[in-house]
């Protein structure tokens, strides 16, 4: 039987960072992943000879090259990657906007939003920014119970319209908690989004993928492809083997997976402990991509904008949506408005919003296509009212809806957030298996990768000097 | 391995985490990290670069020991003696 000091489950972005992170130093180490694709949330398809992405609309944590505590220069750091290797490609500008027109605007640059929170609402401007310093001065990271974000935002803001304005773009990035979010969770992607800044790669999540992967082998780390874990192997509290779907039987000294932590129990079988509901989660999407001749941007309202969060629901919750879809809300990104990005002659318009995972699992093959094509009317219908007529336009269009979701990603439910309570330290009831990604609270493309390295230098390397 | 030697392995490591970091004008008897601007992840790089290379178990209370380039060198010394 091969035996490797360290199998993680899943190639997404936090495995093959753990993954990167322990070849650097010597380990013998196995990802298997399930899908012919590696990247799990954040991939790539092709259709029609175009090279289509899911989940990355932007990267989160921008930081400017010489900042070497930022999170985006730390990771690299760690999985010694110099930042030549990445064309960093800065957003646009983005708006935050709700009904009646009201807007508030952010670049990269945190004073943007100070302006357009003064400008908004002038009595609030001082107290902004006190919120900005307590987000600057807080450590998310330090263990704590739940707390409630909105009561903070309360504390110091005392426009409810403002607070929703803030938590909206927050809560979609990242939120898998309804109505309310932890207050940890708010100052990491506060950070992430408004104090630091959205930008992407210049080439496709492909060239990205890629590039971790190439480290990764360089390092000596092993990868397999369509390779299903099926369960562990355990002995006593630890996991020994980790069992393919086909049989095949893999030693491992200590396991990192990123299957999500109800899936993960999963592979324990009848020896799993009951999954209380909480960590099923209940936020999950919808998501429509229209790609379009890139000459339709000019005609376009916000058609030079990288994202726009709407919301016209009055008042705004952020939950899971009675109907299939909510198209009240949502997100309109840009994916080709970054600086810096080669010029091309297509562009997309890709839209976001809530939907109900159990009405989509629940429909016969032919309400489920039935479904996808009225709603997709009904969200047409109201991006329009935002952005103007693209609708004409369309060269291509594909829907993914929760159920797409969860068959590609495991996720369960389509639950892209993971469960709503988190398992911020990686333990499980085994000795030896961890967990990272998703449902560890990190959060976004650069929180993922994070998080497969912090399991790493946590468990796995201070774990063998016991 | 002599003193000497030991200094410019650590240089290296150091050198090889942070591209930008300039090593040559480092106080051998400051702190590394107020002078390099680096953290506790940083710092772990260190520890097992050399676990790496020479099979050097360094237990999480000793860490303080690799504080400053001096008491690196003083700590390592006797350690890498037969490298």
């Amino acid at each position: 039987m091969p035996h490797y000091d360290q199998v993680i489950i899943g190639a997404g972005l936090s495995g093959l960072a753990a993954g990167i992170r322990l070849a650097r130093f010597g380990s013998k180490v196995l990802i298997l992943e399930k899908h012919g694709v590696i990247g799990g949330l954040n991939s790539y398809y092709t259709r029609q000879g175009r090279l289509l992405e899911t989940g990355l609309h932007a990267m989160t944590n921008y930081a400017a090259p010489g900042l070497k505590h930022a999170p985006l220069n730390r990771l690299l750091r760690q999985l010694k990657i110099s930042r030549k290797e990445i064309s960093f490609c800065e957003q646009f500008r983005s708006t935050i906007l709700f009904s009646g027109g009201q807007s508030l605007g952010f670049t990269n640059d945190p004073a943007c939003l100070a302006d357009e929170v003064a400008r908004l609402y002038p009595g609030e401007a001082e107290n902004f920014k006190n919120l900005v310093d307590l987000v600057r001065n807080h450590d998310p990271f330090k263990p704590r119970p739940w707390s409630s974000a909105r009561e903070k935002l309360r504390e110091f803001l005392g426009d409810q319209r403002l607070i929703d304005m803030l938590l909206w773009p927050v809560m979609i990035y990242g939120n898998s908690n309804e109505h309310d979010m932890d207050f940890d969770q708010f100052v990491i992607m506060f950070s992430a989004l408004y104090l630091e800044g959205m930008f992407r790669p210049a080439g496709t999540i492909r060239d990205f993928l890629q590039l971790l992967l190439d480290h990764f082998r360089a390092a000596g780390g092993e990868l397999r492809l369509r390779a299903p874990v099926a369960r562990f192997g355990i002995e006593g509290a630890r996991v020994t083997t980790v069992v393919l779907e086909n049989g095949e039987e893999i030693s491992a000294g200590q396991v990192i997976s990123t299957a999500g932590y109800p899936a993960t129990l999963g592979f324990m079988g009848q020896g799993k402990p009951a999954i209380s509901a909480p960590y099923e989660g209940r936020m999950s999407f919808v998501e429509i991509i229209n790609v379009l001749p890139a000459s339709v941007r000019r005609e376009l309202q916000h058609g030079g904008e990288t994202i726009v969060f709407f919301n016209f629901d009055e008042p705004f919750d952020y939950r899971c949506p009675d109907e299939a879809v909510n198209v009240n809300c949502g997100v309109i990104c840009f994916p080709d408005n970054f600086h810096d990005l080669p010029p091309r002659e297509e562009m997309q318009i890709r839209v976001t919003h809530p939907a109900n995972y159990r009405l989509w699992r629940g429909f016969s093959p032919e309400e489920y296509s039935e479904q996808k094509r009225f709603w997709v009317e009904r969200s047409a219908a109201v991006v329009a009212e935002t952005i103007g007529n693209y609708r004409r336009n369309i060269l291509y269009q594909d829907v993914f809806t929760p159920v797409t979701v969860e068959r590609y990603t495991g996720k369960v439910h389509g639950a892209i957030y993971g469960s709503p309570a988190k398992i911020r330290d990686g333990r499980t009831p085994l000795a030896n298996l961890f967990v990272a990604g998703t449902d560890q609270g990190y959060l976004g493309i650069v929180g993922a990768m994070l998080s497969g390295v912090t399991m790493v230098n946590q468990h796995i390397f201070s774990e063998s000097q016991e | 391995m002599n003193r000497q030697e030991i200094r410019e392995v650590i240089l290296e490591i150091i050198q090889d985490i942070d591209e930008d970091s300039s090593i040559e004008q480092l106080k051998d008897d400051q702190p590394l990290r107020d002078q390099l601007d680096l953290d506790s992840m940083d710092f772990l790089d260190i520890v097992m670069e050399l676990r790496k290379r020479y099979k050097l178990q360094i237990p999480e209370a000793d860490y303080p020991e690799l504080a400053s380039l001096a008491s690196c060198v003083n700590y390592l010394e006797p350690r890498l003696q037969d490298v």
